[in-house]
């Protein structure tokens, strides 16, 4: 089914110009999922992307890839029945923080024990930016924001640990401060086989602590590969990701090197067992009704 | 001659025999079988026992995990007859003291010059006064504002402000709070409302109060952030499932936002039900003078709250109710206060006295009505506005007397016809079988419907027109 011809960035790239407020890292963002499916070499036409709501989930509409801004919070329920009725589909689901970890927060755990092969990209910037400038979930404790005025009372919500604790099979952190890196690390997202998950650090130049700015990213970030990080090593892992909201790792926290098979492959076995023959491709399915 | 006990058989009251088969699987004599009928009073299928096969050997009873299912029936007892546990032991005994109600104060504000504030902070500052101290809310444009406001004063007064992480969240939060007697609110807009409404229908089955202030956007789905009146029909017909209705106040001017939002309290405590009040985007962004009242309000705690002290000791909030005949009783309790709650009907009409042509509309289209009006009685043409303040119950008493002399009837909506709707179910149900005909001035997406189109559309309409049967609607979209 996978084309495999060669298609430049400027094919993945839509009319639509983006909105975002000039210096949002979202538009690195942008350019590295460019890069990476330009790696990758689907036709556009052959991938699903989907958000929720906020500005990051704006992004859909800046690529040439099937998909819509969708509702707040249901990027992943949406991906999800993409994916099952066209397994065939290189399937992108993105949103904020907001969106991933607030309204939308019990469906995470849910879309990855189930491991469908889509890949979950989150614009990070603990900050809720379309609605102008509230308190998010990823919010440090303490924040000023428009809904807690004199400071947060609580604690934010440990992205990566969360995911990790959820059984992820693919975690992993990057910056647009750092874009190749960025674009490698949703490339093997992609072409990771299972349910993968990328948090972006993506700074909200304009409601986002001033701290917490690409300059800052640049300064800071740590790649695990520098560290020594081995990432088939869940526990080590999750220790690293304790550092979430202090050090800035980028790259692989881990990556399930028996990650069995997805929930779509279990789908097709299933039918198999049931029918005792193999499964008629979709573009024949109208042969099962029709007799000879 | 050895003396033979004679052992108990089983009995069963088929009521309290949940279907579950455990005895079944335990006879060894295969005494037991499901019934060939469904218990009408539990809706299951229970079991029935062979007695003549039986001997009385007490697995059965002993299987059954049903605290009143399967007994042994006294072998002695001829007259033996079961009853209702509740019957037979009565209500649990306590020695908790009879809740009463710690009845609210009013107290008196010191005069002060009128504000001028946005709809959204003049609604957050009529429920400050109402005595409301906990909001929970999830951030929604074009209602943010409220939010933000209650964020910055609600740690000044001692109140809780949070932010939950949805708005499935904030209606639960507002149940909780609501369950211990407390005045909650919330600010959103329609896809959050959309997403409140499951616990709205939780909080009327339970006989909660607290207070939705809904700033209507455009939809259906994302829709954009521009105002509208989509959701009159969800408010007045759709508070989620179950025979659920609430009071909905329609206010049109940044005063009313206030003065409605305290009422809200008010009612919402009086009946025991959540209140609903519909804005618009644009009612919640427009500034506007505002009078502040002469009291304000510090709230008692009601005698059915959850307080959790002594005398609160034997209340409960809860909607279920497993028996028919109770949930019937209770849906019986629920319509005799909907009936009542018809006292709280309200409009405002603007020179309808002689009014031929009466212009039906809430919430800002009002007041583009209004000014539609002004003009048109300029020119000479008698027109009036009648502005329903409540969208349920509808004010259909105020606007019965107006058709004496009415020719036409012209709706002015930011929607495809709800508030009419709300109207001719109003009219069908006062008995109305014969009404003048109904033109309507509709916008969606965002877009309110302006003065000259109304003048242009009553201008337009044929002259000297006589009320006659039902006609269909003329639109202009
Ligand atoms: C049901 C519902 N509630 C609230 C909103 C309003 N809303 C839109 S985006 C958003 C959060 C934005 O924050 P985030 O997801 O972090 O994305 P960002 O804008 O920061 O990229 C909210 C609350 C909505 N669209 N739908
Ligand atoms: S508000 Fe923040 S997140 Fe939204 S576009 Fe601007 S910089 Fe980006
Ligand atoms: S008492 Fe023993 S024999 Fe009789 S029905 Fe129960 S299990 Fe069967
Ligand atoms: S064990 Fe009790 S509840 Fe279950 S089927 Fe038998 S009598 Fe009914």
């Amino acid at each position: 089914m996978s084309t495999c011809a060669s298609f430049a960035v400027a094919d993945f790239k839509s009319d639509l110009k983006p909105i975002w407020c000039p210096g949002c890292g979202d538009f690195g963002v942008l350019q590295s999922i460019y890069r990476a499916l330009s790696a990758i070499g689907r036709a556009p036409h052959e991938i699903s992307f989907v958000s929720g709501i906020g500005c990051s989930s704006r992004i859909p509409g800046y690529t040439t890839a099937y998909g819509f801004n969708s509702v707040h919070g249901r990027a992943l329920p949406i991906a999800q029945g993409i994916k099952l009725a066209h397994p065939e589909l290189l399937v992108l689901a993105a949103g904020g923080d907001g969106d991933g970890f607030s309204i939308g927060g019990g469906h995470l755990p849910h879309a990855i024990r189930r491991n469908l092969d889509i890949t979950y990209i989150v614009m990070d910037n603990q900050i809720y930016g379309l609605t102008k400038g509230q308190l998010s979930p990823t919010s440090p404790r303490g924040l000023h924001t428009a809904s807690s005025v004199f400071g947060s009372l609580e604690d934010p919500v440990n992205p990566l640990l969360y995911v990790l604790g959820y059984g992820a099979r693919f975690v992993a952190q990057g910056t647009p401060a750092d874009m190749a890196g960025l674009s490698t690390l949703i490339e093997a997202a992609i072409r990771f086989k299972g349910f993968s998950f990328v948090n972006v650090q993506s700074p909200c130049i304009t409601f986002g602590q001033p701290d917490q700015q690409l300059k800052a990213h640049k300064a800071g970030m740590t790649s695990l590969a520098s560290v020594g990080h081995d990432p088939t090593n869940r526990i080590k892992a999750m220790d690293l990701a304790q550092a979430y909201g202090s050090t800035l790792y980028t790259g692989i926290f881990y990556q399930d090197p028996d990650a069995g098979p997805t929930y779509e492959e279990a789908v097709e076995t299933r039918r198999t067992q049931f029918s005792g023959k193999p499964i008629v491709p979709r573009q024949r399915i109208l042969e099962n009704f029709i007799p000879r | 001659m050895p003396q033979v006990t004679e052992r108990p058989k089983p009995f069963l009251f088929p009521e309290f025999c949940k279907g579950c088969g455990r005895c079944i699987s335990v006879c060894q004599k295969h005494s037991i079988h499901f019934a060939d009928h469904i218990n009408a009073r539990t809706g299951v299928v229970p079991i029935e026992i062979d007695l003549d096969t039986c001997n009385a050997c007490g697995l059965c009873m002993d299987a059954c995990p049903e605290p009143y299912g399967l007994i042994g029936r006294p072998v002695d007892a001829t007259d033996w007859e079961l009853e209702d546990p509740s019957h037979l032991f009565g209500h649990r005994p306590t020695t908790a003291p009879v809740p009463v109600d710690i009845p609210d104060q009013r107290v008196a504000l010191p005069a002060c010059e009128p504000l001028v504030v946005k709809g959204n902070y003049a609604a957050a500052i009529g429920a400050l006064l109402a005595g409301c101290r906990h909001f929970f809310g999830y951030p929604i444009t074009p209602s943010t504002e409220g939010a933000e406001l209650m964020a910055s004063l609600m740690p000044k007064l001692q109140g809780v402000f949070l932010q939950a992480v949805s708005e499935v969240a904030t209606v639960n939060h507002m149940y909780g709070a609501a369950s211990a007697g407390q005045r909650s609110m919330t600010f959103t807009s329609s896809p959050g409302f959309s997403l409140m409404l499951e616990g709205i229908s939780y909080m009327i089955g339970a006989e909660l109060p607290g207070v939705f202030v809904n700033i209507m956007r455009g939809g259906p789905g994302l829709g954009n952030i521009a105002p509208e009146q989509t959701d009159i029909k969800l408010a007045c017909r759709g508070l989620g499932h179950g025979n659920t209705h609430a009071l909905v106040f329609a206010p049109s001017t940044p005063q009313e936002m206030l003065d409605m939002t305290m009422r809200a309290f008010d009612l919402s405590f009086r009946y025991r039900n959540p209140v609903v009040i519909l804005g618009d985007g644009y009612l919640g962004q427009m500034t506007g003078r505002v009078m502040l009242p002469r009291d304000m309000v510090k709230p008692g705690i009601p005698a059915w709250a959850v307080w959790g002290d002594a005398m609160h000791r034997r209340n409960l909030t809860s909607s279920i109710m497993l028996a028919e005949t109770d949930l019937e009783q209770h849906n019986e309790h629920l319509n005799r206060k909907y009936e009542a709650m018809k006292v709280e009907a309200m409009a405002d009409t603007f020179v309808c006295d002689d009014a031929e042509i009466i212009v039906v509309a809430c919430n800002t289209p009002a007041r583009m009505a209004k000014g539609a009006v002004q003009e048109l009685r300029h020119m000479g043409v008698k027109a009036g506005l009648f502005r329903p303040q409540t969208l349920w119950p509808f004010p259909v008493d105020a606007f019965l007397p107006l058709l004496a002399h009415a020719r036409r009837i012209v709706m002015v909506e930011a929607s495809p016809g709800q508030l009419e709707d709300e109207l001719r179910l109003a009219l069908s149900r006062a008995d109305v079988r014969t009404y003048p005909p109904i033109s309507s001035v509709q916008h969606f997406g965002g877009i309110l419907p302006q003065q000259h189109e109304i003048v242009t559309r009553i201008m337009d309409l044929p002259a000297g027109s006589h009320a006659q049967a039902v006609s269909g609607s003329e639109v202009l979209a």
